[in-house]
């Protein structure tokens, strides 16, 4: 089957080569124009670190642990986050702790030591999709960067507090709870 | 001037000559090298982008990224100098020099303002004085010296992408002369002489009379030919990433780069000054019929910074041409098109006009 090209039939005065240079010289010079008295924050690039662009909705950036009103960890070490990860960057180690209470919605397992390392995760969002408990959510930070490998290496209460400041939340550094020392669970 | 002549222990003419050396040529180059600015942000703003803003003076003031300027400079002139251990060495040091210096040297002729007469003594503003001999026949010979700086930078590299682009280069100029040569001789017949204080009395002060009324179709051919004859877009055969890598400039860096590259922005600095001077009146101010010095001055440097803008504008909005069209268009079209011209005003002249 062929295909019709079809042939732009060309008058005598786009022939002469010199109007048609002039009318794309007067688009370029209407663009030059309208940028010349367009401020730079009206303009189409975003100047990056003074301007940044409004991240959208459902955007998976920088990892959240979430946690309760009382500051009781919401993750209750399933490993299902772990399974899911395709960049095998999640590690969980799992502890069980004494005091049940209802406010802690009947938990009596909790990770222990939950890190994320964010040199290998490419931000997919599975671990989210796979939480039964919604405890860990993919949030809007995307300026993940940092002077050293070890920095990169985000651990339980450095991912509970990512989104702290934002949401204005206390930072915390602890369990409300002690554990039982006696049993941890690793995968 | 006298007592500026006493100091040097001069003659006031030697002074005055010195001063306008000075003067014209460091403001050509500060002018090519501010142009560099203009060709990345304008093309920026034509192209919906914003260019480079961020460099600043100190860290801290920006001046729309005029700093730019200095820092590419202070790049250019810290980076290695490389030299290929096969290229011909004393040749590839050279030929920056044999680029920039013509470049520069036809500017001279070019009258930048009228001549002022103070203490009984008439000053002529261009470096070379009116009454020369040699006239606007100087730039152009000047302007065919030019196509060495770019052969001999191609030739010495000793690489097929150089060698192939300065000859695509020089193929252009050369063919493209013959286009300048001819609209200009239509000019000297029009201006009764050759020299460019000739040429700009010759126009009047009214924009009616400069030769771009008188004659379009010369303008037209030479302002076309002045394209591929500074190498730029749409004609710029001596470069083309896609094609030969970056063409007679593939080996070069640092600051001999960077004298190519003012090279070509002192070579259309140049070119505009002619168009400005031949089509456009020169330092004639529209409707003054006796401008001051400075206004006259002030125009000239309008026109000509107009004209270099309109080198950029154009660079940034038409696509190149392949090969063997720009051949095409410089001897079937461009040639007859002069000649046609030529014969046209020969045949007026002829019948009295």
């Amino acid at each position: 089957m062929g295909v019709i090209v079809k042939k732009v039939e060309l008058t005598w005065l786009d022939r002469t080569y010199v109007w048609p240079v002039l009318q794309g010289m007067a688009i370029t010079f209407g663009h030059f124009i309208r940028n010349l008295f367009t401020t730079t924050p009206n303009r189409y690039t975003v100047q990056y670190p003074e301007m940044k662009r409004e991240i959208p909705d459902g955007y998976r950036g920088l990892h959240e642990l979430k946690r309760f009103e009382g500051g009781e960890i919401k993750c209750v070490a399933c490993f299902m986050c772990q399974e899911a990860c395709p960049a095998r960057c999640i590690s969980i180690e799992a502890e069980e702790f004494s005091d049940l209470n209802i406010t802690q919605g009947f938990q009596e397992k909790r990770p222990a030591k939950f890190s994320i390392d964010m040199l290998r995760c490419i931000c997919c969002g599975m671990c989210e999709e796979a939480c039964p408990k919604d405890a860990i959510w993919l949030r809007k930070d995307y300026e993940l960067a940092a002077y050293d490998r070890l920095s990169m290496q985000y651990g339980k209460w450095d991912l509970m507090n990512t989104y702290s400041d934002a949401d204005g939340k206390a930072h915390i550094n602890q369990d409300p709870t002690p554990s039982v020392p006696r049993r941890t669970i690793a995968l | 001037m006298d007592k500026l002549a006493s100091l040097l222990h001069t003659s006031p003419a030697t002074a005055w000559m010195v001063v306008k050396v000075i003067i014209v040529f460091s403001a050509v180059m500060l002018l090519a090298s501010v142009w560099t600015w203009v060709e990345r942000r304008g093309s920026a703003m034509i192209q919906d982008r914003i260019g480079p803003n961020r460099a600043a003076l100190f860290g801290k003031i920006r001046i729309i990224g005029l700093a730019q300027l200095l820092a590419d400079g202070i790049k250019f002139f810290f980076k290695e100098d490389l030299v290929p251990a096969e290229a011909n060495k004393g040749l590839f040091w050279l030929a920056p020099f044999l680029a920039f210096v013509p470049a520069l040297m036809g500017f001279a002729i070019i009258p930048f303002g009228r001549s002022l007469v103070s203490g009984g003594v008439t000053y002529h503003l261009s470096v070379l004085d009116p009454g020369n001999g040699m006239g606007m026949l100087y730039p152009l010979a000047i302007g065919g010296m030019a196509v060495y700086g770019v052969l001999v930078a191609a030739w010495s590299s000793n690489n097929k992408w150089s060698i192939l682009g300065g000859m695509r280069a020089s193929a252009t100029m050369v063919s493209y002369e013959i286009g300048i040569s001819l609209a200009v001789i239509a000019i000297f017949m029009s201006a009764n002489g050759y020299d460019p204080s000739d040429v700009i009395k010759a126009q009047g002060h009214t924009p009616w009379t400069w030769f771009v009324v008188r004659q379009p179709l010369g303008f037209l051919v030479f302002f076309t030919c002045m394209f591929a004859e500074t190498n730029r877009l749409p004609f710029d055969f001596a470069e083309g990433e896609s094609e030969i890598v970056a063409g007679f400039n593939t080996e070069y860096g640092s600051m001999k780069f960077s004298l190519l590259a003012l090279a070509e922005y002192s070579h259309l600095m140049t070119a505009s000054a002619l168009i400005a001077t031949l089509y456009f009146g020169g330092w004639q101010v529209p409707f003054v019929k006796d401008p001051t010095v400075m206004l006259s001055v002030a125009s000239f440097v309008l026109k000509l910074l107009f004209f270099a803008w309109v080198f950029v504008w154009v660079r940034w909005t038409l696509p190149r041409f392949r090969y063997d069209q720009l051949m095409h268009m410089g001897w079937k079209v461009m040639l007859p098109l002069s000649m046609a011209n030529l014969v046209f005003h020969a045949w007026r002249m002829s019948q009295g006009h």
